[in-house]
């Protein structure tokens, strides 16, 4: 097994440990932080969220594996910076909205797509559509990603992309929605932009819209 | 005429009685927000205007659910729970207080809350306002989340007590009050009593934080509960392993008192289904919930006449087999908008061994959002694929929201009385 196969293989097995552990001893041996991301994180996150699809793995496996990712990548983040051979998928303003306090729908979806490449700006829970223009406006996001569980709170959704278009920002940013009372009628009826049913349907949807 | 009990008690042994019979309060996950049920009361000239509506689970803002309001809709199902709450204060000393909604509410004396700056509302477990606040409501919002207050874990010195300090025996003082509520319930309605101790669940996220606790230990944070769902098997099985003893004995201390007067018993709220598919797998549930539910249900079987309650929100086709073998006897919410949760399919490989308890209108669209037409159209299907045969009890998919229209909850029940008289006049499941 290659040191990238037994890195992806530690992410997928949810070892968290072991994945720091080889992340530090990868990049001892010389191996660049830009060749992580192609060559096992984003792999093995495809590969968990392939077999979430599939019904193999289930919230604790994605859980752990995304904290055994969140690992490596906390280490490599810093040494990317400036780093101009590493182009990052997107930035992705994220948070739950207005009202709403749930969040490991939307945790899971953050931590696919940061291992997908994408910049994350996690906004949190009872985020304000004032405080999504904001983190748009700061950083130059090209992607807003919202979560929410409730009926009550959905329609919080609208308000947001209503904030963007008011803030002159809509045609810059493609915004995607998801939760368990949200569905695709109910995006398109808001005018988002995408509709994830579920975190790796997110992170294609993200990697679709960025492209 | 039939009277309710017997009514719900044929349903459930999977006979069809005169009509499926319909609940509304007789547990936590088959009741009201306190602002439908003000306007609800309103609206059917049950009260004056401004009269409060008691909130009888202050967690998800439920409001009491009275014998007028019952007779009005039809309802055959009674609760029958214990004075305490979620938060660990008690349902006496009632005050006024007002939702965010502007409904006028009474709350027990327990419930002291303080606002923030940001007009969110914190609520204190035991009502002590110098510990650190146990749940939130957003500002404008309806219910409340637990915050969670977990402390740093120490890998090596986790200690299964520190996950059951909310768990405990059941006192004199709660056991007289089930004795002597259930033989007021029993003697002085019909209705079908629905038994609740609110300890009961094994792992319900709800509770993982310790809303009750002044200051919670252990596993806490409900991501790292899921995650202790894998990689910390072996302590949750212990954990769950004492919980179970407590509540086998707290169950035999409850029966005690008041014996075959109930007919189900609410035994566990967690939820194992999301909207696409379930929380765990099903070997996780066989390994680490199905032993305990077993344990509790074969108890239940052999020495009682109760039915064997389980709520579980979500998509959770794949574990209803699992859920029989434990021994459940009855299904709720039954979250039909859930993937792979279509009614009909579910009454043909289900019905005849599950009773579907809910499932009457999806609440995540039709009753909020459709028209009173549509929740007809909707409670019509719902008959047509659970009510043949027996195995039904209507209601919403889980609590009634607020802001559901008035004329939508009416139009639930009245055609649910119109066409769920038996033999149905809307024909067999598709």
């Amino acid at each position: 097994m290659t040191r990238f196969e037994e890195l992806r293989q530690a992410i997928i097995d949810g070892k968290a440990p072991v994945a720091k552990e080889l992340t530090d001893q990868m990049l001892k041996e010389g191996i660049r932080p830009a060749e992580f991301f192609p060559n096992a994180i984003i792999p093995a996150m495809d590969e968990v969220g392939r077999r979430m699809r599939e019904c193999e793995f289930f919230i604790p496996e994605v859980l752990i594996a995304a904290r055994a990712a969140r690992a490596s990548t906390d280490i490599l983040r810093p040494l990317l910076v400036g780093d101009e051979t590493v182009k990052s998928a997107g930035t992705v303003v994220c948070g739950t909205v207005k009202g709403d306090l749930h969040d490991i729908g939307k945790n899971i979806v953050a931590m696919m797509l940061e291992s997908a490449g994408f910049q994350i700006i996690d906004l949190g829970v009872d985020v304000t559509p004032e405080k999504v223009v904001e983190a748009v406006q700061k950083h130059h996001a090209n992607i807003v990603a919202l979560s929410a569980l409730l009926t009550t709170t959905m329609v919080n959704m609208k308000a947001v992309i209503e904030a963007l278009t008011a803030a002159g920002l809509r045609d810059k940013v493609k915004v995607l929605v998801g939760g368990a009372p949200v569905t695709e009628t109910w995006a398109r009826s808001i005018g988002a932009d995408g509709y994830g049913k579920d975190a790796p349907a997110a992170v294609d949807l993200a990697r679709h819209v960025a492209a | 005429m039939m009277n309710s009990r017997e009514r719900v008690r044929l349903a459930l042994a999977h006979q069809e009685p005169d009509r499926i019979p319909l609940d509304l309060g007789a547990t936590s996950v088959t009741g009201m927000h306190v602002d439908t049920v003000y306007r609800l009361r309103q609206a059917l000239d049950l009260d004056g205007p401004g009269t409060p509506v008691k909130i009888i689970e202050p967690f998800q803002m439920l409001g009491e659910i009275k014998p007028d309001l019952r007779d009005a809709l039809g309802i055959d199902t009674a609760l029958l729970t214990g004075t305490g709450t979620a938060f660990g204060f008690k349902l006496e000393g009632w005050k006024e207080w007002k939702t965010f909604g502007g409904t006028p509410a009474l709350v027990p004396a327990g419930f002291n809350t303080r606002t923030v700056p940001n007009g969110d509302l914190l609520l204190y477990p035991q009502g002590d306002l110098s510990a650190s606040p146990s749940a939130r409501m957003p500002r404008g919002g309806y219910y409340f989340d637990a915050i969670v207050r977990q402390e740093p874990l120490d890998e090596n010195n986790l200690r299964i007590e520190d996950n059951l300090e909310e768990f405990g025996a059941i006192t004199a003082e709660e056991l007289e009050h089930y004795r002597h509520t259930a033989e007021e319930l029993y003697t002085c309605t019909d209705k079908a009593l629905v038994l609740s101790w609110g300890a009961l669940s094994l792992g319900n996220i709800a509770r993982v934080p310790g809303p009750s606790l002044i200051n919670p230990k252990g596993i806490r944070d409900i991501e790292e509960w899921y995650i202790s769902l894998s990689s910390r098997r072996d302590h949750i099985y212990k954990i769950f392993e004492r919980q179970t003893e407590i509540n086998l004995e707290n169950l035999q201390r409850i029966y005690e008192v008041v014996g075959n007067r109930v007919t189900a018993a609410y035994l566990t709220g967690t939820d194992f289904g999301a909207q696409n598919g379930p929380f765990i797998s099903p070997k996780t549930y066989r390994q680490l919930f199905q032993p305990f539910h077993k344990q509790v249900n074969d108890w239940v079987h052999r020495n009682t006449e109760w039915k064997c309650f389980i709520h579980s929100c979500g998509s959770v086709w794949a574990l209803l087999e699992d859920f029989i073998a434990a021994g459940f006897d009855i299904l709720n919410p039954v979250q039909c908008s859930a993937a792979n949760m279509n009614p009909f399919d579910l009454k043909t490989k289900f019905g005849s061994r599950m009773t579907f308890w809910g499932g009457g209108v999806d609440t995540q669209h039709t009753l909020p959002f459709g028209s009173a037409k549509d929740v007809r159209n909707e409670v019509c299907e719902r008959i047509r694929a659970f009510g043949p045969g027996g195995g039904f009890v209507l209601n919403a998919v889980h609590n009634i929201q607020a802001l559901v229209p008035v004329e939508n909850v009416l139009a639930m029940y009245e055609a649910a009385r119109e066409y769920g008289t038996y033999p149905l006049r809307l024909g067999a499941a598709a």
